[in-house]
C-alpha cells in the first residue's frame, strides 16, 4: 500500500483538533487545526444592517483573510482575488444552513482567518466557521462540514497537505489533475459547496466528489462531539449556585 | 445580478415550465438563445470579441504587454482577467456597485483558465526569466440580460482567437544585453492556439429540474447554480456551486452531465463560427455597435 509522506494512506483525512468558544469578545467563535493548517473563526451578530433598506431576511457577510505570514509566499493585508474568491465560496456554503428570516433587518459577520496554511484551508474555513456559528447560538438547519480533494491522475489524495496541493504550475499537462472542495450538510445530504479547478472529466469529477461526500459524513461526529463538550463545559460553568 | 421582481404567479410558471421541459420562451431547458458574435471590433487592441446574447451584451479587448514573468513561473507568459461592470448596463452597477459581480466573473475566469493544458503559456515566454508577453483580457459588460458568465467566457474564447502578437525577435548584444525586436509588418504575428480553452457554462436549478442559459426571470427563481467551465473534450477545468440554496448530490451530477453535454457543443460550434468568419477575411462586413 503506498503512504503518503506524513504516512496516511490515499483516503485518510488528518486528525482533526476542534475548539469552541476560544475568542471572548466575539458572540461564537472557533479554532481548528488540521495537522499545521490552523484556522480560527469568529461571528459577530446579529447586529443592526445601516442601511435603510429593509429585508425580511437577515444577511450574511464572509471574511476569508489568510495572515500575511500564514503561506509560503507573504501575502498582502489587503484581501486579494483569492480570498475574495473564498470569501464568496464560504459565504455561500453558510447561507442555506442558516435560519436568516430569524433575524430580519440584522446582519451576522463571519470572520475567518488563517494562521498557518498546510493545505486544505478552505475546508477547513467552511468547518470552523459552522462550528462559529452554532457556537454563537444562531439558529441553523444543520452544520456545513467541507472536505478538500486533489487529483492526481489516477491518484486520489484526500485532504491535501501544502506540498500536496495543486499547483497549475507544477502539474503535469495532462487531464486529471486538480482539485475539488465540498461543503456539505451531512443530516439533510445536501451540497451547500463546491469548487473545482484544474482539469478534471466528468467521472472522475462525480468519483471525486463522492468521496467528499463520504469524508464530509465522516468528519461530521467530531463536530458534534466538540460542540456538545462545550455546552457540558458551559453548563457546568453554571452550575455552582 | 440585475434585479427583476417577480410576482409570486410569473414564479409558479416558470418553475412549472421548467419541471415540464418548456420555458417561458419556448426553449428546451438545454437551449441558448440566439447568438450573435463578431472579433476584431476594436482596432487598438490586439484581439477583440463582441459577443450580444439576446440581451446579455458584452466585449472583450486583449492587449498584449511585455513584462516580467510571475515569481514561481519564469518560462511561462501570464493572463490577467479584469472585468467592469459599466454602468450601461443596470442602475445598481453604478460607482461601486458591480464591483462583486465584476470580481466574481474575474474569479471564475480565473480559476477556469488555471490549468496548464488550456492555453500554451510557454509559447507566451520570449526571455526566461525576463520578458513574457503579459496577455491582459479586460471584459466590459455593456448590457446585463442574465447568464452574463457564460457569454464573457464565450467572448473570452472569440477574443483570443482574433489576438495577434506581434513576432518578436530577441538578440543578444555585446555585453550580453538582450535586444527586443518587434516587427513592424502588421501580417507577421503569432496567433494562440484556443483548441482547448474553456467555456463556462451555467446550470441553474430551477426546482426539480434544471436549465442552461437563464434569463433574467429564471435567475431569480433559481436558489442555486452550477457554473462549469467546460473544454472541446469535455473535461471540466472549473466548478463551482453559487447561490445562497444547496444542491442535492443527485442533482449535481445531472447537472454536470447536462452542463458537459451542453459545454462541447457550445465550444464546436463557437469554433466553427470563428474559422469561418476568419476565412471570410477582407470581405467580411464590419457591422460593429449599430445595429
Amino acid at each position: 500500500m503506498n503512504l503518503r509522506n506524513d504516512g496516511r494512506t490515499s483516503d485518510q483525512v488528518r486528525p482533526i483538533f476542534l475548539k469552541s468558544g476560544v475568542i471572548s469578545q466575539a458572540k461564537g467563535s472557533a479554532y481548528l487545526e488540521m495537522d499545521k493548517t490552523k484556522i480560527m473563526c469568529a461571528v459577530y451578530g446579529p447586529r443592526q444592517v445601516r442601511r435603510e433598506d429593509f429585508s425580511l431576511q437577515g444577511q450574511l457577510t464572509c471574511e476569508f483573510k489568510f495572515l500575511t505570514f500564514s503561506c509560503k509566499y507573504r501575502r498582502q493585508h489587503q484581501q486579494d482575488n483569492q480570498e475574495k474568491d473564498y470569501s464568496v465560496i464560504l459565504l455561500e456554503a453558510l447561507e442555506p444552513a442558516v435560519r436568516l428570516e430569524k433575524f430580519p433587518k440584522a446582519k451576522l459577520d463571519i470572520f475567518v482567518t488563517v494562521l498557518e496554511d498546510d493545505g486544505s484551508s478552505l475546508s477547513g474555513a467552511i468547518t470552523a466557521a459552522s462550528v462559529a456559528l452554532a457556537d454563537a447560538g444562531i439558529e441553523m438547519y444543520d452544520l456545513v462540514v467541507g472536505a478538500a480533494l486533489r487529483q492526481n491522475g489516477k491518484m486520489v489524495l484526500m485532504d491535501p497537505c501544502g506540498p500536496e496541493e495543486y499547483r497549475p504550475e507544477r502539474a503535469p499537462a495532462e487531464v486529471n489533475q486538480g482539485s475539488i472542495t465540498v461543503g456539505l450538510m451531512p443530516s439533510m445530504h445536501q451540497v451547500a459547496a463546491l469548487a473545482l479547478r484544474g482539469e478534471l472529466d466528468q467521472q472522475t469529477t462525480a468519483k471525486g466528489i463522492k468521496l467528499c461526500i463520504e469524508t464530509c459524513q465522516k468528519i461530521y461526529p467530531v463536530v458534534q462531539e466538540c460542540l456538545i463538550q462545550s455546552v457540558k463545559k458551559k453548563l457546568a460553568e453554571q452550575k455552582p449556585e | 445580478m440585475a434585479e427583476v421582481l417577480l410576482s409570486e404567479a410569473e414564479r409558479t410558471f416558470i418553475i412549472h415550465g421548467v419541471q415540464d421541459n418548456v420555458r417561458a420562451d419556448g426553449r428546451c431547458s438545454e437551449d441558448y438563445r440566439h447568438m450573435e458574435l463578431e472579433t476584431d471590433v476594436v482596432s487598438n487592441s490586439n484581439g477583440s470579441a463582441r459577443i450580444r446574447l439576446a440581451n446579455t451584451d458584452v466585449l472583450v479587448g486583449i492587449k498584449a504587454e511585455l513584462s516580467p514573468p510571475a515569481p514561481g513561473r519564469l518560462d511561462e507568459g501570464r493572463l490577467e482577467f479584469f472585468v467592469d461592470c459599466s454602468a450601461n448596463a443596470t442602475p445598481e452597477f453604478e460607482g461601486r456597485g458591480g464591483e462583486d459581480l465584476a470580481t466574481e466573473i474575474g474569479n471564475m475566469l480565473s480559476r477556469a483558465y488555471d490549468n496548464p493544458h488550456c492555453l500554451d503559456l510557454r509559447s507566451l515566454c520570449v526571455i526566461p526569466g525576463q520578458q513574457c508577453w503579459a496577455l491582459y483580457i479586460d471584459v466590459l459588460l455593456l448590457e446585463c440580460g442574465g447568464n452574463v458568465f457564460d457569454v464573457a467566457s464565450f467572448a473570452v474564447k472569440a477574443a483570443l482567437h482574433n489576438a495577434k502578437l506581434p513576432v518578436v525577435t530577441v538578440s543578444e548584444e555585446e555585453g550580453g544585453e538582450m535586444n527586443l525586436e518587434l516587427s513592424d509588418d502588421p501580417f507577421d504575428c503569432k496567433r494562440l492556439d484556443i483548441s482547448h480553452t474553456p467555456c463556462l457554462v451555467t446550470v441553474s436549478k430551477i426546482g426539480h429540474n434544471h436549465v442552461v442559459d437563464a434569463t433574467l426571470e429564471e435567475e431569480a427563481c433559481c436558489l442555486a447554480r452550477l457554473m462549469l467551465g467546460i473544454t472541446t473534450e469535455g473535461t471540466l477545468t472549473a466548478m463551482k456551486k453559487e447561490g445562497s440554496g444547496s444542491l442535492d448530490p443527485d442533482s449535481v451530477y445531472e447537472m454536470m452531465e447536462s452542463g458537459k453535454k451542453v459545454g462541447q457543443a457550445i465550444n464546436v460550434a463557437l469554433l466553427h463560427k470563428l474559422t469561418e468568419e476568419e476565412k471570410l477575411g477582407l470581405t467580411k462586413r464590419q457591422k460593429g455597435f449599430l445595429r
